[in-house]
């Protein structure tokens, strides 16, 4: 509990409904702006207000899937919640020009799935098994 | 001891004095001036300071005594000397300063710290939702990158796999068809690496390089044993985070 004041004064500012996905979730009320939206539907929001969140609590995400883990989060929305980048991806134009047209969507890390990464070789092998050649006799 | 006890009532008594004849900003304003205060003080700062001379005199070395600069007195002043034991004679008995210390006063200065703290606000992160700041120079999984135009960086020159002090990189190399040298393996074991960032340094085309991605543990073994296209596809996912993070820092180099 961070404070009662605070959790009342956020809990009227999102409604209830908000306030109790946020308590089932962060586990604390909190208000800001709603910054965006990546492709995955996970939303983003910013509080820089220094009086109501301390710093590292200013930006946050809140997770499209019930099962939310933290390797969800886009690289692009990755840099701005990590506070290495001030804008957002969608009106930061360093990242928009930096975007190649050969980019691919971003994959959640699998592990523990059926899509977990199982390494393999690349190199073609150096030891064969001999495979013997018979010349058929001059016949 | 006294000193601190004394501070303790101060403190408490100016904020309930306050409390009900000013405004109410004026109460917010000295509750929160007086919770930014540390209300522990070093106990050192009562003891007067003055014959601290009289210690330093009597330790010299060993060469300064060779070279004949001082007098010969022994290096450990006589502690049964009748003007040190004088020192001691006056002042609160060993016993009750080390009551008002351990026992009593501790305690208090204790729990008022810890009092202090619940009423702050706590900085915890929650992560995953929220995270704390990372810098563009973060040392996270390892990436593959490409030219714009798509075509591979890595040219197979093997710079990274030398300077790596835990050897987690092995590359093997034969041309292309079209004759340019590239990798036909390029294998990082991550249970090796100790994530020192000397390969993107080495590197001289910017192929390998670490993404600011700290969210890749596993729960096997093998799979932290990356191969080419996995390094490969890394880099393709995140070929804007890492582009934007080299522009950033690239005033810097």
């Amino acid at each position: 509990m961070v404070s009662l004041h605070r959790t009342i004064r956020n809990m009227r500012r999102v409604g209830l409904r908000e306030w109790w996905r946020q308590m089932q979730y962060i586990g604390d009320a909190k208000s800001g702006v709603l910054v965006g939206k990546d492709q995955f539907g996970n939303r983003y929001y910013e509080n820089m207000n220094a009086e109501e969140e301390v710093p590292g609590r200013q930006r946050w995400v809140d997770f499209a899937q019930h099962e939310y883990h933290a390797s969800q989060v886009p690289p692009e929305w990755h840099s701005w919640i990590s506070h290495i980048r001030k804008d957002p991806p969608t009106n930061d134009s360093v990242i928009k020009n930096m975007t190649p047209p050969w980019q691919t969507p971003w994959v959640e890390n699998l592990t523990g799935t059926r899509g977990a990464f199982k390494t393999y070789n690349t190199a073609a092998p150096k030891i064969n098994a001999w495979e013997p050649k018979t010349i058929s006799r001059g016949a | 001891m006294s000193f601190a006890r004394q501070a303790l009532q101060v403190g408490l008594s100016s904020r309930i004095r306050l409390s009900p004849t000013l405004a109410s900003a004026a109460i917010r304003s000295a509750v929160a001036q007086r919770r930014l205060l540390h209300s522990t003080r070093c106990a050192h700062a009562s003891l007067p300071k003055d014959d601290t001379e009289h210690y330093t005199e009597s330790l010299h070395s060993d060469m300064k005594l060779l070279h004949g600069r001082y007098q010969e007195t022994p290096l450990y002043a006589d502690l049964n000397s009748k003007e040190y034991v004088q020192k001691f004679k006056s002042g609160e008995r060993a016993l009750d300063k080390a009551v008002h210390l351990f026992f009593l006063t501790e305690i208090m200065r204790g729990m008022w710290i810890v009092i202090e703290n619940f009423f702050r606000p706590p900085y915890t992160i929650m992560y995953p939702f929220e995270k704390g700041p990372l810098s563009p120079r973060f040392r996270g999984e390892h990436a593959l990158r490409r030219y714009p135009s798509g075509e591979e960086r890595c040219i197979a020159c093997k710079l990274c796999e030398a300077i790596c002090p835990a050897q987690a990189i092995t590359i093997e190399s034969e041309p292309r068809l079209d004759g340019s040298r590239r990798t036909t393996k390029y294998d990082i074991d991550m249970t090796k690496c100790i994530y020192c960032g000397f390969c993107q340094e080495a590197c001289p085309v910017d192929a390998i390089v670490e993404t600011q991605n700290q969210e890749f543990s596993t729960e096997t073994r093998e799979e932290l044993l990356y191969n080419k296209e996995k390094l490969l596809a890394n880099g393709d996912r995140a070929e804007a985070e890492i582009a934007a993070n080299l522009h950033a820092d690239h005033v810097y180099r």
